[in-house]
């Protein structure tokens, strides 16, 4: 428990560090008067907007299109993730055809998605659940292709049938590479979710950003860089308790 | 019932292509007969556990016959328990569910309390009590093959086989888990063929050793062990332990020997 502690103070070290650098630069005038704000006057905005402006609605907005982006995407990717490690000629099919769109950043793909499905939620939706897939199709095939052989061998010698196979021994070993999967999926989707905020929705962080930059409210932006920051690090922080807790059973025991 | 358990009948299997081609086993004939514990001894890479896997299921022959039960392998059965050179229990299960997976299994359906009174006899018998609920990450190498004798026990195999299970132990831990296998193996009377490069470790175990030759491999000779059962750590030093390993370790030497001065492998 104090060690949980002293690893919680040494963060928030690192946060507190970078709040002094950020005030000795505002103050120091290193920027044109209104260019940087200071980290008080970001703070008392957010608290105004929370209050008057209804930006919890943002944030909730925004939280929800990445849960659901991330939900549906990865859900997806799982049995298409099963059906390429088990069947090979399948992954020899798609594998490079999963490499071009995983390569693609789905950003490129929003003028497209404007063309075919507009600009309303279902079009961002597209957008952060392909991201999903296609970030964490391939780290889900990979883990599960990787499955020791001799766990499959020794439940076989022990008379297991294809599907005990695969529900019990495949599945459990394959659980720490989905998660892994399920984390890249979540860093990209909030990569994604902002630009396609930016570009097409009324409300939500990255609309909120837009918004003020254009009229230039550069506390505002700032405020709202910040919640993105810290809804992703949370999010990121809760799954990798889950994880914790998940793969627990694994020899190497992660930092 | 006495009879044939396991019998290979001119086994010949070889790896890879053209140029590449490394024929491995060159005829191998041997059999095991109920209720006997064998060992086959060889040199490192003579093939021994291309044959368990074999036996096993996993792998067929180039050419030859396998009989296990009377019945050609076709494929891996419950009837044919494996403990793997590696540690092949399940890292996410405690020791307790490692053991009863296969009696979980469709294929060997036990009732709950079944499964609990043949968990229990195992965990007592492989010396497991106090660790039901470790997860093997916290267990020594020693205890995670216990763990895997146990689970291997537990499904009620005909015959079982096994590849240096304790290849990877050190001597002391080796000589104490050897004892704790026959012990058990005394009390459960399975037919057994064990796979090793140590004399000492074939000797002390079996009714009979097989030797092979290096590769291309073929059997050396088959010598019956003449220390009487069950035995004990004291049965390592009786003259007939002491003769006939000097004997075994004079042909492996000669067996090194041979190979290295042979083509290079
Ligand atoms: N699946 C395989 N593919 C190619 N070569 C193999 C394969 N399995 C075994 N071998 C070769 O066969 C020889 C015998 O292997 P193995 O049975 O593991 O030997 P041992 O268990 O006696 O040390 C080795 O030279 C090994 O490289
Ligand atoms: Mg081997």
């Amino acid at each position: 428990m104090s060690r949980l502690l002293g690893r919680a103070l040494w963060s928030l070290g690192g946060f507190a560090l970078f709040l002094v650098l950020w005030y000795a630069v505002a103050l120091a005038g290193v920027f044109p008067p209104g260019q940087l704000p200071r980290p008080d006057e970001i703070l008392s905005t957010l608290v105004e907007r929370f209050r008057d402006r209804g930006l919890l609605l943002d944030v909730r907005l925004s939280v929800l299109r990445v849960l659901i982006g991330v939900a549906v995407g990865c859900a997806l990717a799982l049995p298409v993730g099963f059906l390429l490690a088990w069947y090979r000629p399948l992954r020899l099919m798609f594998d490079p055809l999963i490499s071009f769109f995983r390569a693609l950043p789905p950003i490129a793909l929003i003028p497209l998605v404007i063309v075919y499905l507009g600009i309303g939620e279902q079009a961002r939706l597209s957008i952060l659940i392909y991201a999903a897939f296609f970030s964490s199709v391939v780290v889900i095939y990979e883990g599960i292709a990787a499955t020791d052989e001799i766990y499959i061998r020794a439940a076989r010698s022990m008379g297991a049938s294809q599907l005990e196979l695969f529900t019990r021994v495949v599945v459990p070993l394959a659980v720490p590479q989905v998660l892994v999967g399920v984390r890249v999926a979540l860093g990209v989707c909030w990569a994604t979710l902002v630009a396609a905020e930016l570009i097409a929705a009324q409300r939500g962080l990255g609309a909120t950003i837009q918004d003020a930059a254009g009229f230039f409210q550069i506390e505002m932006v700032y405020g709202g860089v910040v919640l993105i920051g810290l809804s992703a690090l949370v999010m990121d922080r809760l799954l990798a308790l889950v994880m914790k807790r998940a793969v627990r059973w694994q020899e190497r025991v992660g930092g | 019932m006495a009879g044939t358990k396991i019998e290979f009948d001119d086994i010949r299997i070889g790896f890879g292509k053209g140029s590449d081609r490394k024929e491995v086993l060159d005829g191998v004939s041997f059999s095991i007969e109920d209720g006997e514990f064998v060992s086959v001894l060889g040199p490192s890479g003579c093939g021994k556990s291309t044959l368990l896997t074999m036996a096993a299921g996993f792998l067929k022959p180039d050419s030859g016959r396998l009989v296990v039960d009377g019945k050609p392998v076709t494929g891996p059965d419950r009837d044919r328990g494996v403990v793997f050179q590696q540690y092949a229990i399940f890292p996410w299960m405690s020791v307790r569910k490692n053991i009863a997976f296969g009696l979980t299994l469709r294929a060997n359906r036990r009732s709950r309390s079944e499964i609990d009174a043949s968990v229990d006899r195992y965990i007592e018998l492989m010396g497991l009590g106090g660790f039901e609920n470790a997860l093997p990450k916290q267990l020594s190498g020693g205890m995670r093959q216990r763990v895997a004798i146990a689970r291997a026990y537990a499904t009620d195999p005909s015959v079982l086989l096994m590849d240096e299970p304790f290849g990877a132990l050190d001597a002391q831990t080796r000589g104490f888990m050897q004892e704790l296998l026959h012990d058990a193996n005394q009390e459960e009377r399975r037919t057994a063929m064990f796979i090793t490069h140590s004399v000492e470790e074939a000797i002390f175990l079996s009714h009979r050793v097989v030797v092979l030759t290096g590769r291309p491999t073929t059997v050396h000779e088959v010598v019956d062990v003449p220390v009487p059962m069950p035995r004990t750590a004291e049965s390592r030093t009786s003259s007939q332990f002491i003769e006939l390993r000097r004997h075994l370790e004079e042909v492996m030497r000669s067996m090194t020997t041979f190979t290295a001065a042979g083509a290079p492998q």
